[in-house]
């Protein structure tokens, strides 16, 4: 048995003194969730700008047009603030509140698309490309959801990537859950633009093109949350 | 916050800053402490001491996920107490570590408990509490930590931290009173 001593083992005196660079202390769980503002914003404005606003803007009016995507925004980063929570030892929320919050957001999501359908039930593809281009996305839909959900699939992606990143030092007992977080966050924010640009808001198309990249973004976060918390296991292995 | 709170933030942020004397006077004040709550959680006093290493490896580690907001004592055992769980992979294997153990854990007498039987009639009582109640007791009355510190280590409310403390002292009591009946 190690000796009782408040003295630390040889072993892992060891193991500090081979690293004892100064580092930056990790912003707070909420200026964690603030920094990504920025990066979320670019990427669902420049989704917004490539594809152009959808043509049913004034059919939907600026609440349901902008004020639902501002919402489901802000639920972004109330989710990133969730998991920034969960990988701090000390500060995780209670289960109900991190469960309570991934429900929310999933059904403002169901009801956005609901209330957006019922009011605007647009089926046409109408983006600015060739009217060619057009008149075969009428005729294909599924090429419509394909693309939805591979663009926003890729979009969310790229936003888990960065928050992963951020997340690396992330303390988190349940890796898994902390990285759906974050991935939910990443989803619902490139939903946030993708939605404004998207010109059909059929039931199908919303739900499985839009929700599918969502789910996906989920998905990849929490894979992305578990390997980190392995490799975390592995590297924090007793020194020898 | 205390005069103790203050003195260990001011440490860590030395350490952050490279200095291995804060390092080491840290890993004296809370290692004690500590080892305890590892040997209450694993049951088991080498096992204990090989999470207490662990732990400060992995503190070390991951010394810049701290910010000097937090209080630093519920921060590393919240760390400690992940450090556990993750040694055993997963959370359900948290109560397969209490169901298995054999022989009593090395726990500590509570003040409140002390007049109410012998050191291990406290010990015998305090294992036969659902882990749940057991660790919420001991990180109260034993360590000290608020409710909201130990509902922000364990992802519980405050209410329920104390609601599960409280629950178990009382059955606790209950324990050490059948002790004394059986004893008398």
């Amino acid at each position: 048995m190690m000796e009782r001593s408040p003295k630390p083992p040889e072993a892992l005196m060891r193991a500090i003194v081979q690293d004892l660079r100064p580092v930056r202390p990790s912003p707070q769980p909420l200026r964690l969730a603030l920094r990504m503002v920025p990066l979320a914003l670019l990427v669902s404005s420049v989704i917004l700008l490539a594809i152009g606003p959808r043509h049913d803007l004034s059919v939907l009016g600026p609440l349901l047009a902008w004020g639902a995507s501002a919402a489901q925004f802000v639920l972004a980063i109330a989710l990133v603030w969730i998991a920034a929570r969960e990988s701090t030892p000390a500060g995780r929320l209670p289960r109900e509140i991190v469960y309570l919050a991934a429900v929310t957001a999933s059904l403002v999501v169901v009801f956005v698309t609901l209330l957006t359908f019922s009011t605007s039930p647009t089926s046409e593809p109408l983006l600015r490309v060739p009217p060619l281009v057009n008149e075969k996305l009428r005729d294909s839909p599924w090429i419509m959801g394909f693309g939805c959900g591979m663009g926003s699939t890729l979009a969310g992606g790229i936003l888990v990537l960065f928050f992963s990143r951020v997340f690396r030092n992330s303390l988190a007992i349940r890796p898994t859950v902390a990285g759906a977080l974050y991935g939910a966050g990443a989803g619902l924010a490139i939903n946030a633009g993708w939605r404004i640009a998207c010109p059909v808001s059929t039931l199908w198309h919303a739900l499985g093109a839009h929700g599918a990249a969502i789910i996906a973004t989920v998905i990849l976060g929490a894979l992305i949350g578990r390997y980190l918390g392995k490799r975390r296991l592995r590297i924090g292995a007793r020194p020898s | 916050m205390s005069e103790g709170d203050q003195e260990l933030r001011d440490l860590m942020i030395r350490y952050q800053g490279g200095s291995l004397e804060a390092f080491q006077e840290i890993y004296a004040q809370l290692s004690p402490g500590i080892r305890r709550y590892l040997s209450h959680l694993a049951g088991d006093s080498e096992i204990a001491d090989d999470l207490l290493q662990e732990t400060f490896l992995q503190m070390h580690r991951s010394r810049a996920a701290f910010n000097p907001a937090y209080a630093v004592r519920p921060w590393v055992f919240g760390l400690a107490r992940n450090v556990f769980l993750m040694n055993r992979r997963a959370a359900r294997q948290w109560a397969k570590v209490h169901e298995s153990r054999e022989e009593l854990p090395e726990f500590p007498v509570l003040p409140e408990a002390d007049r109410l039987g012998s050191r291990d009639e406290i010990r015998r009582g305090i294992a036969h509490l659902s882990p749940d109640q057991a660790e919420a007791l001991l990180l109260h009355h034993e360590w000290g930590f608020s409710f909201e510190e130990i509902a922000g280590m364990l992802g519980i409310s405050a209410a329920a931290a104390r609601a599960r403390a409280s629950r178990g002292m009382a059955d606790l009591r209950v324990a050490l009173n059948s002790f004394q009946r059986a004893r008398a």
